[in-house]
């Protein structure tokens, strides 16, 4: 008979537990579900591959995209008296990687159609799923970025969403944390004297140590903090905008460094967009790499209606 | 005198320059001359691979993670040969990297899989297991492995053009293959899978550690196996000597500035301006050639490259990090008046006055007779049983 009354107590326990995993059932003490959403604009135009954008850079031009893909973590939900309680993810899978402390979401608004067949892919994903401990939120904090710990981690062995070939940055070691790439419609024939305007965010100025194998640190990490005080995620989503990105920038040639900005430090090309992230970019190399004034004057990212 | 060398240094090179007391100097040198490396005396080796190495040469370095056997290094080069490994399959490793010019290609700069110039020009992989860091001017990659990842998988410039859209086709490849499925099985036992990335990585840096060049006439000359011609032993003399200086940079048994090893406990890594540009006097180099300089975005990193080992220079033409420099005689020319005079076209300026300039290159009175001498001992660096060695050739070609 004890063995019964032990199944009993055993079964019970598990109930609780379910129970307690499943956010209450309802009960408003619960866990509550949080979904931010992302959405590609230029402007206060929805954009997709293989439809012309218009008005980008300085000249107004018309482009395609080529790829639409960042890194996103360290999201934090604010409440009213401006405490942060961080995001937990769901669990790890295509898009998502929880591991200690750290966390990663890979937002992908590409479909590999149009101009971006060539380095794109068909799978999609909008949104950074999670939950947070039952309050009022009021904000939400975030960076465009891979975590330190993340980011020098091995291409080939990774964990998903840390191997995609097309995120890895071996210059540095490193990833991309956001790729976004813009390329004359007319291809060949077209006239901008150099193809295709590529952002790629990344630390730089990273060093290994020969003695341990590994990567030890960046002098320019290239993180972009952003926030809003004021974001509902059941009405509004977050427009990361082209037009903002590539604002007062002449994205049909390319004066010096990498085609476009790759975050070269005194990559011309990278004055303006950086200005757009309101990160520390300096044109003789001095620049931080560090969010000016946590991110307050960015304007990549935007609250819009669902 | 170089006043810049402590006294102890310069006793050691000597010792070394001459043969004499050779491994307790080496020893010493790695130690205590700005190296920041330590010699040790017994070599940790497993059960599973054996180094043959000259007395003079520290146990290498092998990450606990990716330990060596034969049947790995063996799947190695057959990778390391494959051109099944491109996207294309049209290139190898090999096709950069030919045996008989010590795995250069001889280019000023090398074309990828797609046809794509690559900016700077094939290095050389005789005791490439020895480099602190790999590829010309990057701080960041210190493992063979991580450096793999750039050839196989770059996009600018396209290499072997390895992407997310064909990675599972070049890998089914090899799945194709019984013999591949028999050499992972045999290289990585026990695993359910062998065949993946991780492994393709692992078994070519593998087979890389085990390009090791030490049989040199000037080896067989350290061992009391051969001697030196006048000319070679003048050229040595002024090698390792004050007046041309060359030992600062290339004075390691490896003939380079940047070793790390089994016992390296703090390693240093320099990188130098030589005074190749100076466009317009403002010390620039050009795009995207511009050394450390494109990673750090720092000023004093501009032109700043690594010094390649020396060993087997002889079969490395043409020279520096863009093949600019076509002969070992232009080389020595180069060096002795202290940086090179680009007098007309867009890369015109001064290098000689470049103000980011490694202080170790200064003009240097060296005479026509002294620049050949130097020649002719660095061709003594030719390890003629390395660039022919069957255990390192194209496996393919004897199928």
């Amino acid at each position: 008979m004890q063995i019964h009354s032990l199944t009993h107590l055993t079964l019970a326990a598990m109930a609780a537990a379910a129970l307690t995993a499943c956010g209450g059932g309802g009960d408003d003490d619960g866990p509550k579900a949080v979904t931010l959403e992302f959405a590609a604009y230029a402007g206060a135009t929805p954009v997709k591959c293989g439809t012309a954008v218009a008005g980008l850079g300085s000249g107004a031009v018309e482009a395609q995209i080529k790829d639409f893909r960042f890194y996103v973590s360290g999201v934090q939900l604010i409440k009213a008296d401006g405490s942060k309680v961080p995001l937990t993810l769901g669990a790890n899978d295509d898009w998502n990687l929880t591991s200690g402390s750290n966390a990663v979401t890979l937002i992908d608004l590409e479909d590999g159609t149009g101009s971006c067949a060539g380095t794109g892919t068909a799978a999609t994903n909008a949104v950074v799923k999670g939950t947070v401990p039952a309050g009022d939120y009021v904000g939400v904090e975030l960076t465009m970025g891979v975590p330190f710990a993340f980011n020098h981690s091995d291409y080939a062995t990774a964990t998903k969403p840390l191997d995609i070939q097309g995120m890895a940055w071996s210059w540095q070691s490193g990833r991309k944390f956001a790729k976004i790439e813009v390329t004359d419609p007319a291809g060949v024939a077209g006239t901008w004297t150099a193809k295709t305007f590529n952002f790629h965010l990344g630390s730089t100025g990273c060093t290994g140590n020969p003695a341990s194998g590994e990567t030890v640190s960046c002098s320019t990490p290239n993180r972009m903090g952003f926030h809003f005080h004021a974001f509902d995620p059941t009405t509004q989503k977050i427009a990361v905008d082209l037009k903002a990105l590539l604002a007062g920038t002449d994205i049909t040639k390319n004066v010096a460094g990498a085609p476009g900005c790759m975050s070269g430090g005194t990559d011309p090309e990278c004055l303006k967009v950086f200005e757009a992230l309101a990160i520390d970019w300096k044109a003789d190399g001095s620049g931080t790499g560090l969010p000016i004034d946590e991110g307050h004057a960015q304007t990549l990212f935007r609250a819009v209606a669902k | 005198m170089n006043p810049r060398a402590p006294a102890r240094c310069r006793a050691l090179r000597r010792a070394f320059a001459g043969g004499a007391t050779l491994l307790a100097g080496l020893a010493l040198l790695a130690g205590g001359c700005g190296g920041g490396t330590q010699v040790i005396e017994t070599r940790p080796s497993t059960d599973a691979w054996t180094w043959v190495l000259p007395a003079y040469f520290p146990a290498p370095k092998v990450p606990a993670d990716n330990q060596m056997s034969a049947p790995k290094v063996e799947l190695g080069r057959f990778l390391f040969h494959d051109p099944r490994l491109s996207g294309n399959g049209l290139q190898s490793c090999a096709s950069c990297h030919h045996q008989d010019k010590a795995f250069t290609d001889g280019r000023l700069q090398s074309i990828g899989s797609t046809g794509e110039l690559h900016p700077r020009s094939a290095q050389h992989l005789g005791n490439v297991v020895y480099n602190a860091t790999l590829t010309w001017a990057n701080p960041s990659l210190v493992t063979l492995e991580r450096q793999m990842e750039t050839p196989l998988f770059g996009e600018g410039p396209v290499e072997m053009g390895v992407n997310d859209a064909n990675k599972d086709a070049v890998l089914q490849r090899l799945r194709d293959d019984a013999d591949y499925a028999a050499r992972f099985a045999a290289a990585f036992p026990g695993e359910s899978t062998p065949i993946g990335w991780p492994n393709v990585i692992k078994a070519i840096a593998s087979f890389q550690r085990t390009l090791i060049s030490g049989n040199s006439k000037y080896d067989r000359y350290l061992q009391g196996q051969a001697t030196l011609s006048a000319s070679e032993e003048r050229g040595k003399n002024l090698f390792f000597g004050e007046k041309a200086e060359c030992f600062h940079c290339h004075g390691s048994f490896n003939f380079n500035d940047q070793i790390v090893h089994a016992g390296s406990r703090v390693v240093e890594t320099p990188f130098h301006n030589t005074g190749l540009y100076n466009i317009g006097g403002t010390g620039a180099f050009p795009e995207p050639n511009r050394g450390v300089f494109e990673l750090s975005a720092k000023a004093d990193d501009m032109g700043r490259f690594r010094a390649p080992s020396l060993r087997n220079v002889e079969v490395t033409a043409p020279y520096m990090h863009d093949g600019t420099i076509g002969t070992l005689a232009d080389v020595l020319k180069f060096y002795a008046a202290g940086g090179r005079h680009i007098t007309s076209g867009p890369h015109a300026g001064d290098g000689r006055a470049n103000p980011y300039k490694s202080d170790l290159v200064t003009l240097i009175d060296l005479s026509e007779q002294d620049q050949a001498d130097i020649v002719e001992f660095l061709k003594a660096l030719t390890d003629h049983d390395f660039l022919k060695d069957p255990r390192h050739a194209n496996p393919f070609v004897a199928r």
